[in-house]
Order: C-alpha cells, then sequence, then structure tokens
C-alpha cells in the first residue's frame, strides 16, 4: 500500500498527569415541618437547578382494574391547580423557563422541574400548588385519558417498545403488576375517570411519605425559607408504613417471537430478574454487565458489531424494577439491540457462544482493568449537571439506600477483582435461563432461531 | 499564535470567556477555562458534511466518520475508543449535512491522550484503512439505518421531507445518512480520495473546554497537530441558495403501515446566523414548542384533534433553515381537519404577531435550552466550534442568547408572514395502511 506515506512528526502516546480528586456529592438531608423530606446539594456554577419530587404511590398500589392511573395523575399535576387553569399552569411554567416532567413507574411517582435558578421561587410555588392542590378537573382528565389511548398504537409499532412489554408479560406472573404495561392497557386506561385519580391522589399522595431533591448552585438562595413557603405549605395526613411485596419470576429459558412481517431488522431484547443493588454481588455485577455489553469495546459488541456488522450496537444492562428496604428487590439483567433479519439466527447464535465463552473461560484483568477505570473515571463527567446529581440521589432514596451509596460505590468497584465480576456476569446471564424476546419477521427468523436449541420458541401476534 | 481575541468577559456571555488561537498549518483552536469540575472537552469539527457528497455517494461523510474509529498509525483497531474510555472518558463523533464533528471528554489529567488520539488520526489515518474496516463499518452503518429509519414507523419522513424541501441537486436533497445503494457502492478509494480532500488541519476547528491549563494545553496542541500538513485540495460545496419562499406548495402522501395519520411539513426559513433566524425561532417556539404553544393548545387541548403537536427548527447556515411541523393525529381524525386548524393558527399569528406574554415565555424557554447547552464542557467545546466553523467567529456563542433576548415581537411577526405560508412549504401525509393490505401487494 502506497497509501501510508505519512507526513506527520510521530510521538510516543502521552501518560496521564497526576488526577484530581472528586468525590459524588453528599446531599444534606432534613424535613420541612409537613414530614417532607429532604436533600439538598450545592453545585457550584449549575444554574440550572434541578428539583426531584419522589412520591410513595407505586404501580403496585393502583386498584385493580384500574392500570395506568398513577400515569394519568402524574400527567394530570402540570393540568391545573387552585390557581391556575391547565392552559395557564403550563403557560406559568414555560414563563420560568422551566420544564416539568412526570411518570410513575413500579417503586412510585416522580416528578422532575428543571428551571434557571434565577426563577426557582416562582417555579417551586407552582410545583407546590401541583402537588397540594391539583385540580383534576374532569375534562382534563378525560382528555388526558383519551391522549393516553392515541398513544398506545405508537408504542405498539416501536420494536424496542413491543419487546419490553413482551418480556414483562413473560418473566411475570399475570398477577404481579410488574407483568402488565406501566401505564395500563387500553381496557384499563379507558376506565379512569378524574373520581379515580383523585382517589388515588387522596390515598397515595402527602407530604410525610414523599421526599424532595434539590441541586444546582444554590449562591445566594434562601432554600429554608423558600420551601416553607412553597412545599412547607402542602398538608396531608401522617405516613402509613407500605410493605413491597415480594418479586417472583419466571425465567427458563425460552424464545418468543412477536410477528413484524416484513420487519428488515429483529429487536432483540434479552433478559431474567436478578439482585439490585442491595446485594453485595451489585459491584462486580455492574463491572461485568459491562465488559459483556457496556460499550462497543465491549464482548458482545466486538464480535456482533465490530468483527460481524449484525447490529448498530448490543448492549447488556441492570435496572432496577422496585428495591425493598430489607434487600428482596429486584433489577432487570438484559442485553438489547437489533440485528437484520437475514443475520437474525447467526447473531444469536454468536450472542450465545460470546456468553458460554464467558462462562467457561472468564474475563481477563485487562478487562476488568478497563471497565473499572471507565466506570469511575467518568464519574465527574457524568454528573456535571445538576439533573444528573439530582436523579441519582433520588434514585437512592427510592431504593431505599443510603445517601453515600453512589459514593461508595465507586470505591468497591474499584476493589472489585476479575474473578468476582466474572462469576457475577456468569451467574446474571446464565445461557439456559434467558428470556429471549425478538420482534420481527416470523416468517423468516422462526426456523433459523428454532435450530439454534436456546429454548422453545413460540410466535405471538405483535397487536 | 493568539490571534487578537482575549479572554475578556464580553456582555450577555454569563461570564464565559473563550481565546483564539491559529496552527502554522491553519488549524484553528479555541480555548476556554472553566475549573468548577476536573473534566476537559475535546472537540474537533471538519468542516464537511452530507452538503459536500455528490450524487451515487450519499452516505459517504457519515460511513468516513465511522471508519475514524476504525485506528491510525499508532492506534490500532478500536484503540480510539479503548483507550479513551479506559481513560476514565466518553467520546463519539457525528455528521450532519454541515458537520462532521469527533469529540472526546475527559478527566482532566488525561487531556493530552485526547489531543494525541484526534492528531494521529487527523495526519495518518490511511496508514490503517483496510478493505476489513471499510466492509465491516458498512455494514454497521446499513443496520444503523435500519434501526434508526427504516424499521421505525415513520423513520423515514426526514430523509422524505427534506428530498421534498430541496430540490433535486440541491446539497441538502439528501441527508446524512445516505441511500442502501450508495453505502454499497461506496469504495475503499472513495473513502481514502474523502479523507485526502478534506482531513487537514486547516479545515478543521479544535476546542479544547474546561478545567486547562491554557499554556500547556497550546503547547500540546502544537507539538501534536503542528507538524500535520494543511492542504488546499477542497473544493466548496456546491451553493445552497435558495429563494426565500418555495413559492408553491409542494406535497407527498405516504400510505405505510404506521399506527395514526401524521401531518409533517417543511417551512423554508432564514439561514442560520441571522437576526431573523433567531426570531424564526421565536415564532416556531410560541406557535409549537412545549406544552402552552397555540398549536398545541388548540390541537391537543381543544380541538382534541391531535395527540402531539409541534414545531422544531432544524438550523442551517448554507441553505435555508426548515421550519419542522409534526402532528400525530387522535384516533380517526383526518388530516385535512388537522390542516386546517394549523392553517388558521398560523393565519392568525401573522395577522397578530405574539403577545408579550408569548414572547416573555418563548424567550425563557430558549435562554434555558442555552443555560443547558453551555451547562457543559462538551456542550460548550461544541457550540464554539459551530460559531468558529460556520461563522468564522466561536466568541458569537457566548454571546448568543443575548442575540435570542434583544429580537422584538416586530421581528418575530414579520419573519412569520413572509414564511409561515401555505406556498412556503412541503407537506407530507401518513395515511395508515393495514398489514393484510401491504403483504397483498
Amino acid at each position: 500500500m502506497t497509501e501510508a506515506t505519512v507526513t506527520m512528526d510521530f510521538h510516543p502516546q502521552p501518560q496521564a498527569g497526576e488526577a484530581k480528586p472528586w468525590a459524588f456529592p453528599a446531599p444534606e438531608r432534613g424535613a420541612l415541618g409537613n414530614g417532607l423530606t429532604l436533600l439538598r446539594c450545592h453545585r457550584p456554577g449549575q444554574q440550572v437547578v434541578a428539583v426531584e419530587i419522589l412520591l410513595n404511590a407505586p404501580l403496585e398500589a393502583e386498584p385493580k382494574g384500574l392500570d395506568g392511573v398513577a400515569t394519568i395523575m402524574a400527567r394530570a399535576f402540570s393540568e391545573g391547580t387552585d390557581k391556575h387553569s391547565a392552559e395557564e399552569f403550563a403557560a406559568e411554567l414555560e414563563r420560568c423557563g422551566a420544564t416539568l416532567d412526570s411518570h410513575a413507574d413500579h417503586p412510585g411517582v416522580r416528578l422532575s422541574l428543571e428551571v434557571p435558578v434565577s426563577r426557582l421561587p416562582k417555579a417551586l410555588g407552582l410545583l407546590a400548588d401541583a402537588l397540594r392542590a391539583p385540580a383534576f378537573e374532569d375534562s382534563e382528565v378525560e382528555r388526558l385519558v383519551r391522549n393516553r389511548l392515541d398513544e398506545i398504537p405508537h408504542e405498539t409499532a416501536n420494536p424496542a417498545r413491543r419487546a419490553a412489554k413482551e418480556l414483562s408479560k413473560q418473566l411475570f406472573p399475570a398477577t404481579s403488576r410488574m407483568s402488565r404495561p406501566r401505564q395500563g392497557t387500553e381496557e384499563t386506561v379507558a376506565s379512569i375517570d378524574s373520581a379515580a385519580v383523585r382517589a388515588f391522589y387522596e390515598k397515595h399522595v402527602r407530604p410525610a411519605t414523599a421526599t424532595a431533591v434539590v441541586v444546582g448552585d444554590l449562591t445566594g438562595v434562601d432554600l429554608d425559607a423558600l420551601l416553607g413557603d412553597t412545599l412547607g405549605a402542602w398538608t396531608g395526613s401522617p405516613a402509613d408504613a407500605r410493605p413491597v411485596p415480594p418479586v417472583t419470576a419466571d425465567d427458563a429459558g425460552r424464545v418468543v417471537i412477536v410477528d413484524r412481517p416484513g420487519a428488515v431488522q429483529t429487536q432483540l431484547l434479552i433478559g431474567r430478574v436478578g439482585a439490585d443493588r442491595h446485594d453485595r454481588v451489585w459491584p462486580a455485577q455492574v463491572l461485568g454487565t459491562y465488559c459483556l455489553g457496556g460499550t462497543l469495546t465491549s464482548r458482545l459488541d466486538r464480535v456482533l458489531r465490530e468483527e460481524k456488522g449484525y447490529t448498530y450496537g448490543v448492549r447488556a444492562f441492570g435496572q432496577v424494577l422496585r428495591s425493598a428496604p430489607d434487600g428482596t428487590g429486584v433489577a432487570m439483567l438484559a442485553i438489547s439491540g437489533s440485528v437484520d433479519t437475514p443475520n437474525t439466527g447467526p447473531a444469536l447464535d454468536d450472542l450465545w457462544k460470546v456468553l458460554r465463552t464467558l462462562a467457561a473461560e472468564g474475563l481477563t484483568d485487562a478487562e476488568r482493568d478497563i471497565a473499572v477505570q471507565n466506570l469511575v473515571g467518568v464519574a465527574p463527567l457524568k454528573y456535571e449537571t445538576a439533573a444528573a446529581v439530582a436523579g441519582t440521589l433520588a434514585d437512592q432514596v427510592e431504593q431505599h439506600l443510603p445517601d453515600d451509596f453512589q459514593a461508595t460505590l465507586y470505591r468497591q468497584l474499584a476493589a472489585t477483582g476479575t474473578v468476582e465480576a466474572t462469576a457475577a456476569a456468569v451467574s446474571a446471564f446464565p445461557v439456559d435461563r434467558l428470556v429471549t424476546v425478538l420482534v420481527g419477521d416470523a416468517a423468516q427468523i422462526e426456523e433459523p432461531v428454532k435450530a439454534l436449541g436456546i429454548g422453545e420458541v413460540s410466535v405471538v401476534p405483535a397487536e | 499564535m493568539p490571534m487578537g481575541h482575549t479572554a475578556t468577559v464580553e456582555a450577555g456571555s454569563g461570564g464565559l470567556t473563550a481565546t483564539e488561537h491559529r496552527l502554522a498549518n491553519g488549524l484553528r483552536v479555541v480555548l476556554s477555562e472553566d475549573h468548577l469540575t476536573p473534566v476537559a472537552a475535546v472537540c474537533l469539527w471538519y468542516d464537511v458534511g452530507s452538503r459536500h457528497e455528490v450524487k451515487g455517494l450519499t452516505g459517504l461523510a457519515h460511513l468516513f466518520e465511522h471508519l475514524m474509529f476504525q485506528g491510525s498509525a499508532q492506534v490500532k483497531g478500536n484503540g480510539h475508543f479503548e483507550l479513551v474510555q479506559g481513560a476514565g472518558g466518553s467520546l463519539n463523533g457525528t455528521t450532519s449535512f454541515e458537520r462532521t464533528n469527533y469529540f472526546e471528554t475527559m478527566p482532566t489529567h488525561q487531556l493530552e491522550l485526547a489531543l494525541w488520539l484526534e492528531a494521529d488520526r487527523m495526519g495518518s489515518l490511511l496508514a490503517a484503512l483496510d478493505d476489513e474496516s471499510m466492509e465491516n463499518q458498512r455494514d454497521v452503518v446499513k443496520n444503523e439505518r435500519r434501526q434508526r429509519y427504516d424499521n421505525v414507523p415513520y423513520g423515514t419522513a426526514f430523509e422524505k421531507l427534506t428530498a421534498l424541501a430541496y430540490p433535486e441537486g440541491h446539497p441538502y436533497h439528501h441527508t446524512p445518512i445516505g441511500s442502501m445503494a450508495d453505502l454499497d457502492a461506496a469504495t475503499l478509494e472513495d473513502a481514502r480520495a474523502f479523507f485526502r480532500t478534506y482531513y487537514a488541519p486547516n479545515n478543521a476547528v479544535l476546542s479544547i473546554v474546561g478545567d486547562i491549563d491554557p499554556e500547556a494545553t497550546l503547547a500540546w496542541v502544537e507539538k501534536y497537530f503542528g507538524s500535520i500538513p494543511g492542504h488546499d485540495g477542497k473544493a466548496a460545496p456546491r451553493d445552497g441558495a435558495l429563494p426565500e419562499t418555495i413559492g408553491e406548495q409542494l406535497r407527498e402522501v405516504v400510505e405505510e403501515e404506521v399506527p395514526a395519520r401524521a401531518l409533517m411539513a417543511a417551512y423554508r426559513l432564514p439561514e442560520d446566523g441571522t437576526r431573523a433566524s433567531d426570531a424564526a425561532d421565536l415564532a416556531l417556539t410560541v406557535l409549537g414548542g412545549g406544552e402552552s404553544s397555540r398549536l398545541y393548545n388548540r390541537l391537543v387541548r381543544r380541538d382534541r384533534t391531535a395527540v402531539a403537536a409541534g414545531f422544531g427548527l432544524l438550523r442551517l447556515a448554507g441553505a435555508p433553515s426548515l421550519g419542522w411541523l409534526d402532528v400525530k393525529t387522535s384516533g380517526d381524525v383526518e388530516v385535512p381537519v388537522i390542516e386546517a386548524a394549523v392553517d388558521e393558527e398560523l393565519a392568525r399569528f401573522a395577522e397578530e404577531g405574539p403577545t408579550a406574554e408569548e414572547m416573555e415565555r418563548a424567550q425563557a424557554q430558549l435562554e434555558r435550552e442555552w443555560l443547558d447547552r453551555l451547562g457543559t464542557v462538551a456542550g460548550r467545546a461544541d457550540e464554539l466550534c459551530r460559531y468558529a466553523v460556520l461563522f468564522g467567529d466561536p466568541q458569537l456563542a457566548l454571546t448568543a442568547v443575548q442575540r435570542v433576548l434583544d429580537v422584538t415581537a416586530e421581528e418575530v411577526q414579520e419573519v412569520a408572514k413572509a414564511r409561515l405560508r401555505p406556498d412556503n412549504r412541503a407537506v407530507l401525509v401518513y395515511e395508515p395502511i393495514a398489514t393484510d393490505e401491504e403483504t397483498a401487494q
């Protein structure tokens, strides 16, 4: 090759300078007079303040037949209060340059406010109004219900969303809330009205069981006074203990094809449930999962993407579904991505080979070292914004973890060895206990997938 | 090396500063110090995008971006990714119509590594580029195209609408992902020629933002990039200039397996970098940004004919920008009902202009978006490159928010009146078909 005519001066790869200390920020914990738990954290320079509100209104608390009522309630918080109509409320928030997102998930309902610090007082006032005196007007709830019903076909048509829905259905018993779509089905959502939303709110939303996390550059902000005037004015009955129900899952190895005739790719979602952050294995599981499929130089993409070109990228991850104070919670452990239709069989075959090789030979020390350096090293950039810090602090509260969990996790990751990481990855992804959901063209992929012998194959329609 | 600009705080810059420098080989360098967090962002913009591609070679700029991660003289295979991630950094590259960018965010003490890596591939990519990488990344990019465009409902809307809005032969007629046929046809020699033409220090801007020592940083830049020869082999992209308005309504109806009817449209708007484009951004925000916008209130809240309705702005400097309307219908509502309502709202807005309160809201929203973008070192590095490459002055990034706040209601009304008209748009209508009908075709 004559191409290699290079004219630049080369220098050896530079060595790293001296690392500067950085630690995950420690919040200051307190409570307001109404029982609201408060975490605050000053982050110099972060002019956009993040406020996370956690409400102890988990999905399993939704009344039978009303799946989705927590979602509709979460959305209805920003649809008017005792002071503003729905349109006015949205306008006032945007006048602050604020965004307010809310969603309901298995552990509870979350509201996330982001606003420039100069307009924090006004935005906190609006947020407090929404929690304290939501209007839940008939016509607004009815509109949200219709809107939600309109969204469902869009989710069904999206391969990744469709796969997630199927995996939940496969893993969990029909009696478990976790087996059903978080935001409800056509049937259940259609039964929701403003009375149902209000009843759910009255039963499960109160300051004594709520937490607020406030993060940003709080220089010159009298947060106590500000919170006293806003979230402090919210009243409600005292806390009642709410046990977290145990989770069971059927991870017997099998394959379910969700038929999508004509699909040019197959969406893969291969999963089971496993340890959450309370388990001592968590740091090793994080490390092992990263080595398996955390990035494009991890084991899965090294083969499926960078050697074979079957995919734009496949990732392995652990995502906490619900944690309990006694450590009985679970995380979803999964591998996801999409591969082109003709190569679906070969890609799955390679994926299983990667898992078998990992179990047989283990990780290398070099892989472990790079993973630790990345997971620990990226922390200062991952947590540059107030929103990122607030999100993790709120997750910790939601998962019944101590406030220094993340800071401790970084130290534990650095102390986790190759053998532990291998063991955790292998037990997180055992080849015979994975439920494989494939959203793709059954006519083309069913036979090749059957031939792999990775479990019994069944086909279900997309809708 | 300093080019005149010093680190003086300019009005409306929120206290941020940047300095500019130029190496003898033409590489422009922008530095901005910020010691709040021990991280540094490196961002490199090459002044080449899909608008530089010619017929039959669409998608080449993006495919080439992938090849930049396949090794260079001193970096083996996936070494670029491995070294950055192993140093606790994060990285990627993206390709748009007007540029290709590469970025690494590093812990401060690993900054030098990122500069070494970027310089190695800028100067010596061809020493490593081979058929194996080319064939592999061709397949990866084709799967990227399937995943992001071909295998999702409405996935090719952007491509279709762009092709309608810019005439055949126009440099923005095709999108950066390119066509499957062209991706299949691209050769290793095409990739090599592309590198030789566009990847040169004098066709790039390097910005470094964060916890840096400017003197040491500049010395590293000189050390690693200084010997890479510049060259003037690059041809200017084809002219993207077009008349201010289309002059007619262009229209395409797509019958596809989608979950709901949709009305999408692209309006021809002023070029990025002008005061009129900031006015257009505000107009689109009032009309279709967020949940207090006129279109959201009308279609989603009051008429209840849409499940989602909004406007976005695709800012372009070398051709008219596009105002991007996207409405998904509710239930069985038909598209003409939506279209009539949209036209009515746009006509009324052109007639009345924004209220004082609407201006305040739209400006507050855009101000927060700017604070978000400039609030991270990586975001700031990218914006500094953008203004340097597209408008010749990185300092404009730091005062952009002030320019948005300076726009008046009259200017917003003016741009709406002139541009947000039915005879200045390309319309894409989606009509769903059932699965069995499709298989019968």
